[in-house]
């Protein structure tokens, strides 16, 4: 009887385990198949049987980086999701800590309405966003989509970081009012740095969803402030050959910053989470 | 160091009122214990007195100057909190040293304080630690440390020991005390372990859903209960409880009798004021075991026998209602066993059924209102 019920776990846990693999291949995959082919030149990469065995090339990687439209979207991915992120936390940790400890009867409202600026498909903003920076006579430029990408970024920043706010002893903030300290000075001294942790997530969320903004990118530039996916994507429209290597290369150049923020972030996490839990058995 | 003094304060929520009425006088270093169940208003007021509440109504003067308007870094004070609210990101010496920082200390002096208060506490080891790298025990010492550095006027302890075990408990209360001997800061303190109140306390407040149910020394709370609440409240095992009806009273003699016997006394102690009924008060160790000889006494059968050391405590059951009473081992009765009991007259307490004051007459009342701790700074 114990047997049986033993070996029917077993099945049970090696379903699940293949069910994890399945998954696991189902995401990887696809990422190291890019990969791969960005390290083909083209005879490799146009057989109907796909080779497994070839000389690898660094060619595409040089093409693409070489060529001045990918790295002029480059420098201006850099710039505005630099901007936009540093704007959105420079705004937005402030107004998420109001939001934390000042509750008051429109909280509740305002965090909604944050949030909702979520909700909003991008293509209902972009429109009037291109009529008005062309009013501005800023369409095209970095300034107007630093400022576009504000809108994304702060709603982000807001809605993560409120609840890091929240999670900090409101005792440790008391402690900080006896030894003297006013708001100001509590929230630079003591509430970033307890919440750093959470924060320093909130933040780098807002980083990988501005890097990866396409749509609103593509409607608001045309030449000067075209960001690095309306670049790659652009390598697909060069005519009928597709540069598929090329396109590979690009590919895995766009995906390493923000894989590298959450490489980063992770590493951060899974360290001061290990040393919380080496402390914790003192 | 400085006086405190409460004028009918009190704090509102909206429409409800948690503390109502509050009048205090806390002497010159003086320790005050706030004691009461939990939600009787004590960490409001502390919080108050701190100025991390804001005072709804009344006046507090802080060494003779109102300081109701203050921010809680400008009223002198010092607060140790229950969860020890470290600072978890800075070692245990900036810990320490945050609050001096802030008000300009020159870093030389903040070396010499610092090097007294850790060497006062046994603190040096940990100095460049983080908290989450301290036990329980040590944590609230820094924190103490925390507050003594500033050299405070007045200390607060909210709850400072709840979250510590019985043992470490036991020795951190002592080495408040000590504190309080060598520093003889103002302090006022607030717990709802009637233990903690009693040892630490040259006064306690007795709360009760906002309003102070009685102030005086642990031995007047404990001798003198101003009230059944109080009574009930203080003392371990807890004090019984017997409705019983008057037979007779003064010049005669009072004689009052109830399901779980009789009691003859002289009750020139107690004003009864015409009543019929009364609440007998008294505690399980000052019941005296005597032959029942058809005299007036209490009678019930054992129920339970709870073994406790030097002594047992014993449950009876008197026609329904529970009696407990503490007997030496050696006295040890078995389940079942009837049992008579005497009562000293000294050890009597009577209370009104409805309202819960003590009957106690006025000369005996006369003793409690305020008393200043002079045995204890006399001593000093």
């Amino acid at each position: 009887m114990a047997s049986h019920r033993l070996s029917a776990r077993g099945a049970g846990r090696w379903l699940a385990d293949a069910t994890l693999a399945l998954a696991a291949f189902a995401a990887i995959a696809p990422v190291v198949w890019t990969f791969v082919n960005s390290l083909k030149n083209r005879v490799d990469i146009a057989t109907s049987v796909p080779r497994l065995v070839f000389t690898p090339t660094l060619d595409n990687y040089v093409y693409v980086l070489t060529r001045e439209s990918a790295r002029g979207g480059l420098v201006n991915s850099l710039v505005v999701t630099g901007a936009s992120v540093a704007l959105g936390a420079l705004l937005g940790l402030p107004c998420a800590y109001a939001l934390a400890r000042r509750t008051g009867r429109w909280t509740h409202d305002l965090q909604f309405f944050v949030l909702s600026i979520r909700f909003m498909p991008p293509v209902a903003v972009a429109i009037p966003l291109m009529v008005i920076w062309l009013g501005l006579d800023l369409y095209d430029s970095r300034l107007s989509l630093v400022v576009t990408y504000l809108l994304l970024t702060l709603s982000s920043t807001i809605w993560l970081a409120t609840p890091a706010f929240r999670r900090v002893p409101r005792e440790i903030e008391e402690a900080a009012a006896i030894d003297g300290y006013g708001p100001f000075s509590t929230f630079l001294r003591i509430a970033l740095p307890v919440a750093g942790r959470s924060l320093a997530g909130a933040v780098a969320f807002s980083f990988v969803l501005a890097w990866n903004e396409f749509l609103i990118a593509l409607m608001l530039t045309t030449s000067d402030a075209k960001t690095l996916p309306i670049v790659a994507s652009e390598l697909t429209q060069l005519g009928r050959d597709v540069p598929w290597g090329i396109l590979n290369a690009s590919v895995i150049l766009l995906s390493l910053p923000p894989l590298l923020m959450i490489g980063v972030l992770n590493g951060f996490l899974t360290t001061t989470v290990a040393r919380g839990a080496r402390r914790g058995q003192h | 160091m400085a006086s405190i003094e409460c004028r009918d304060i009190a704090k509102r929520y909206g429409d409800v009122e948690v503390v109502r009425g509050f009048n205090l006088m806390v002497a010159d270093n003086e320790f005050v214990v706030f004691l009461g169940p939990s939600g009787c208003g004590k960490s409001t007021i502390l919080r108050m007195l701190a100025g991390l509440e804001e005072i709804s109504a009344g006046e507090l003067r802080i060494a003779g100057s109102v300081v109701n308007e203050l921010e809680p870094g400008e009223r002198g004070i010092a607060m140790v909190f229950q969860n020890y609210a470290l600072y978890p990101h800075m070692t245990v010496a900036d810990n320490i040293a945050f609050g001096l920082r802030r008000a300009k200390v020159p870093a030389d002096e903040i070396a010499r304080r610092m090097a007294e208060v850790c060497a006062t506490l046994g603190l040096e080891p940990y100095l460049a630690r983080r908290p989450a790298e301290l036990s329980g025990g040590q944590q609230q010492r820094v924190a103490i440390a925390r507050a003594m550095i500033k050299t405070p006027r007045v200390f607060l302890f909210d709850e400072p020991l709840s979250n510590l075990d019985a043992k470490l408990r036991n020795r951190m209360r002592v080495e408040i005390a000590r504190l309080h001997q060598a520093l003889r800061t103002t302090t006022v303190y607030v717990t709802h372990d009637q233990h903690e109140a009693m040892t630490l306390a040259d006064r306690i407040v007795l709360l009760k859903e906002g309003c102070i149910e009685q102030i005086g020394s642990p031995q007047e709370i404990f001798e003198r209960p101003r009230t059944r609440f109080v009574a009930g409240f203080i003392g371990t095992p807890a004090m019984n409880f017997l409705d019983l009806r008057v037979q007779a009273t003064p010049p005669l003699g009072l004689e009052l009798s109830g399901v779980a016997g009789a009691l003859r006394l002289s009750g020139a102690r107690f004003a009864l004021g015409g009543r019929e009924d009364v609440v007998l008060g008294v505690r399980p160790g000052h019941l005296k075991p005597c032959r029942d000889d058809g005299a007036a006494c209490l009678r019930g059968t054992v129920d339970l026998v709870e073994y406790l050391g030097h002594d047992v405590l014993v449950t009876l059951d008197c026609a329904g209602t529970p009696l407990c009473a503490v007997l030496p081992v050696a006295q040890r009765p078995r389940v079942g066993d009837a049992l008579a009991f005497a009562v000293p007259e000294e050890h009597v307490h009577l209370f009104d059924p409805a309202s819960g004051l003590s009957l106690a007459s006025a000369a005996q009342s006369a003793a409690l209102p305020l008393p200043l701790p002079a045995q204890r700074l006399n001593a000093a």
